[in-house]
């Protein structure tokens, strides 16, 4: 269904061309509430998760938080598997961006760990004007799953954005609340 | 519709079928359906992935029709379609520009020296134009030729600008081979126009060791008259050059260049400059040190009028291509015009490439003089100022910033005194200036970055044309097999996604690892700003030859042909195959057996599209950088899951190889260090000898290792035995192949998908 048109995204090259725009999740319980309902997840890890700070952190601990969590699937896409191994993580796949997501655009691909497609996929770091266009491929071409697009930027896309968040401080909040709230709201009959 | 007798009489009297160089092929000057068999097969394997740019179609006034999903247009077009229809339109843009060119060239170079005027390449080149040869089934031997087969390039895009209207084409496959079609004419409109400069003009060839010349914005002498051609048309620079010499004036005046004008130019002459890529135009012309600009056409930054007036510098624009709504004076006197340039600041368009050349020397010789105060760029004090209004809060500049790079930061960092960010900023910068126009503080940004950035002047290899028979004898049996691992170019423009040393990083990467590198046009520029400890770039470091472990700088995005030409050239002198009028047999050949791959790290302009797409049905894969997601369209295997069944050449029967070879024929990968994996990826072919897989695998697992940090992750793809596994890496391989149950897979010496679609050309002619 579509929804109202989200506000222009961060960046202007990645303003919305369209009458769909992504729903606006401005709290991270609700967040927390779309990711804990999702059946088979996966998370998209792009290489900006390597090398992007928040507070004392970088971005993929919080998303390797979000992702463990909830037994989450990964796919390392572009070197970020030399990263995640540092870290003591072995991502379940590994393809760049574009693979990944032209196999998520077949609704019989059984998915990272065998077991079916995916119906939510979640996307951090991605470079955000390429992450715009993966995210417009599957919004046109994968009705089977939903995308949300856990980025400060925000992405009008995705099927799920984060508002942009400018301040640095207040997206760490974002991401240490998502954390804690994982798993512990009921989802939404 | 089929063509006719008259058709076929017609193609026969032009492409002189009773020269009798080569029997004539299956597709001679064929039509835009004649190869759509082979597009389709293509196809089948490497579907097409779209990423919208845009959900609207805004093309007719049924609409604006909103697509999104599963909707159709008024017309019933769907989402698709859409986008495989706007990629035929942008391919007939950038196919247009270049025959466009092309056909320039060559009635300026027919009116100078005459149509029978003959091309002769030089002792080390004997099959002249490939492309042509193949595509026509014409065997060009005069400048007259090379009309001809613009000509043909004109002939076909009629029809297919035409597929585009409202209510023709209606299925995104065939608007996929249509933009095929329009790739390939790309490439004849591309090797014609050079073919063209190098006789015309006398360019380098036949030779691999062409001077090296300066480049990088700080090699312009500021203190001399300085005239800037900007653009891709040599024409009218190469007229400067002349009238220089003609008049004793070359070591009083500055000639140097932004794009391919200046590497052309250098071609024909090795005391020009090269000031550098695209990227490069709006950051050098607001230094006003300029004191003519000069614009011809293609990638010419459209502002430039008003940049010209605000530096005050003169303006001659020399095309017809962009007339910038100034008054046309080819017609008047020379003395009028100069005075109206000189005299009354007026901008003007000359049409006529002598006058436009005597009047770009007197008046950058004549202003010159009055414009030293206006040549010098901002001091660091004045920077600081100017900075000092940014709060670093805002990040208007950062949102417009189409590089999505963090300028507020560095310009807040330069109001504190501190150059370092910016300066780095500069490397990323693609020279848009949008973060002006956004500023609300209005800082000039652009002219904080010239007291920022490195003025380091760099050392680029003039354009050597085309590769050599002599070369292709040498290194044709070892592509084949396999033992030389691939043949890269590096093309296209500059809008790279992170530092413009990226290009020269992956090309350095791939020589050291033994491969053919080739780079044309922006790249080649971009490649040579990068030093070593010694101050060498890579054109310094590397042998110029078209061999292992070689840096080739073939010239401008025209010369881009002699790389495809290259491909061919394996087919035709090493393999001896027949080219003439054989296009599929050729393609199959290059998708089978040659290990090239094409480049566009920093792809934006529809030039760079066309190029992409006819290399792709040629058979060569290429790998865009981050940007090239916005073309909107991919051409992607769904890897191991796709069926790789071709046939084996020597028995005719059908064989499932099992393995993803090239893995895609059109991919956009994220980071440097994804793209160099990939490219390692792409030179694989069914057709290696064990050795040959060997040498590319020990390539692929040692870039893995150093960038990844293990072994690849799909190496079980491409190990079709264990005589392909590299001696150094075996003991680690082979236990991996067991932990993931790998099963051998076949190994074929004549693969070919010639038989696996309904084609004229019949299996055994892949056998010679």
């Amino acid at each position: 269904m579509a929804t109202e048109i989200m506000t222009h995204p961060y960046y202007k090259v990645n303003v919305l061309t369209g009458s769909k725009g992504a729903r606006i999740i401005t709290e991270p319980e609700e967040a927390a509430r779309i990711i804990d309902k999702a059946k088979t997840p996966l998370y998209v890890f792009g290489a900006e998760v390597i090398d992007t700070p928040v507070g004392d952190k970088l971005l993929i601990d919080y998303a390797l938080q979000i992702a463990q969590s909830r037994d989450i699937p990964i796919c390392a896409t572009a070197h970020v598997k030399r990263k995640m191994l540092e870290l003591q993580v072995t991502p379940d796949s590994v393809y760049d961006i574009i693979e990944i997501v032209h196999f998520l655009k077949d609704k019989d691909w059984t998915g990272v760990r065998g077991q079916g497609q995916h119906d939510l996929v979640l996307f951090t770091g991605v470079r955000c004007d390429l992450a715009e266009r993966g995210l417009a491929t599957l919004k046109h071409f994968a009705p089977h799953l939903k995308t949300f697009a856990i980025c400060r930027r925000s992405h009008p896309n995705a099927d799920y954005a984060v508002p942009i968040i400018a301040k640095g401080g207040k997206w760490q909040e974002y991401l240490a609340a998502l954390v804690k709230t994982l798993g512990t709201v009921t989802p939404a009959a | 519709m089929r063509k006719g007798k008259m058709k076929e009489e017609e193609i026969k009297k032009t492409i002189k079928t009773e020269d009798g160089w080569e029997p004539v092929g299956p597709t001679p000057m064929p039509s835009l359906t004649d190869l759509r068999n082979w597009d389709f097969r293509l196809l089948q394997t490497y579907e097409p992935f779209y990423a919208p740019f845009c959900d609207l179609c805004c093309l007719c006034t049924f609409g604006k029709c909103d697509l999104t999903e599963d909707r159709k247009g008024a017309c019933g077009i769907d989402i698709a379609t859409q986008q495989a229809r706007w990629i035929l339109i942008c391919c007939l843009m950038g196919t247009a520009a270049h025959g466009a060119h092309g056909r320039h060239m060559i009635d300026y170079l027919i009116e100078k020296h005459g149509e029978d005027f003959k091309i002769d390449l030089g002792s080390q080149v004997n099959v002249e134009a490939p492309i042509i040869r193949t595509v026509l089934g014409l065997k060009p031997e005069t400048l007259g030729d090379l009309k001809k087969a613009i000509a043909y390039v004109e002939d076909e895009m009629i029809h297919l600008v035409s597929a585009t209207h409202m209510g023709q084409e209606g299925n995104y496959k065939d608007f996929e081979s249509k933009a095929f079609h329009a790739g390939m004419l790309d490439h004849v409109a591309l090797e014609a126009a050079d073919i063209a400069q190098i006789v015309g003009f006398g360019y380098p060839t036949s030779v691999a060791d062409t001077p090296l010349v300066d480049l990088g914005w700080s090699s312009v002498n500021q203190e001399k008259p300085t005239i800037v051609v900007v653009g891709h048309n040599a024409l009218v620079a190469n007229s400067i050059v002349d009238y220089l010499r003609q008049n004793g004036l070359n070591d009083q005046v500055e000639l140097a260049g932004l794009c391919c004008t200046a590497l052309d130019m250098t071609r024909y002459d090795k005391g020009a400059k090269v000031i550098g890529p695209l990227s490069r135009q709006r950051f050098f012309l607001k230094t006003g040190y300029a004191d003519v600009i000069v614009t011809d056409e293609q990638c010419v930054v459209t502002d430039i009028p008003q940049m010209a007036k605000d530096a005050g510098a003169a303006l001659v624009a020399v095309s017809d291509k962009i007339c910038y709504g100034l008054p046309n004076c080819s017609e008047k006197d020379v003395d009028q015009v100069f005075k109206m340039v000189v005299d009354e600041e007026q901008q003007v368009l000359i049409l006529d490439a002598d006058k436009a050349a005597e009047i770009a020397v007197r008046a950058a010789m004549a202003l010159a003089p009055k414009r030293r105060e206006l040549k010098k760029i901002l001091t660091k004090e004045e920077a600081t100022k100017l900075a000092a209004k940014c709060r670093g809060t805002c990040e208007a500049c950062n949102r417009a910033c189409a590089n999505l790079l963090p300028i507020n930061n560095a310009v807040f960092k330069t109001a504190q005194g501190d150059f370092t960010d910016l300066g780095k900023l500069f490397l990323r910068c693609i020279g848009c200036a949008k973060c002006e126009e956004a500023c609300v503080n209005g800082i000039p940004i652009l002219k904080l970055m010239q007291t920022a950035a490195d003025g380091d002047t760099y050392k680029i290899r003039t354009g050597r044309g085309p590769i050599h028979d002599v070369e292709i004898r040498k290194v044709g049996s070892p592509i084949v097999l396999g033992t030389i691992p691939g043949v890269v170019l590096f093309a296209g423009c500059s809008n790279f996604p992170q530092d413009i040393y990226d290009v020269a990083w992956l090309a350095e990467e791939l020589a050291r690892r033994k491969y053919i590198v080739c780079l044309s046009g922006c790249s080649a520029m971009a490649a040579a700003m990068s030093k070593d400890e010694e101050g060498r770039t890579i054109y310094e470091k590397f042998p110029p030859e078209f061999d292992a472990g070689c840096i080739v700088n073939v010239g401008s995005c025209v010369s881009n042909a002699h790389v495809v030409g290259a491909a061919i050239k394996i087919a035709n002198i090493f393999a001896t195959l027949p080219n003439r009028a054989n296009f599929e047999l050729i393609s199959d050949y290059i998708l089978n057996r040659v290990g090239a791959c094409g480049v566009v790290w920093g792809p934006y302009s529809q030039k760079a599209l066309a190029i992409g797409t006819g290399a792709v049905r040629w058979g060569i894969p290429v790998v865009l950088g981050p940007h090239g997601s916005k073309y909107r369209r991919l051409f992607m295997s769904k890897k191991e899951l796709d069926d790789w069944t071709v046939i084996n050449g020597r028995t005719a029967e059908l064989v499932d190889t099992k393995e993803p070879t090239p893995e895609h024929m059109m991919v956009v990968t994220e980071t440097k260090e994804r793209a160099l994996i990939t490219i390692i990826k792409q030179c694989f072919r069914r057709n290696d000898t064990p050795p040959g897989r060997g040498i590319k695998l020990n390539s692929y697992i040692s870039a893995y290792k150093q960038l990844i940090g293990t072994l690849p992750d799909d190496l079980q793809n491409f190990v079709r035995t264990e005589k392909d596994i590299p001696i150094v890496y075996k003991r680690e391989v082979i236990s991996y192949l067991k932990e993931i149950g790998w099963q051998p897979k076949p190994v074929l010496s004549l693969p070919t998908i010639i038989g696996t679609y309904d084609t004229k050309v019949p299996i055994e002619a892949t056998i010679k």
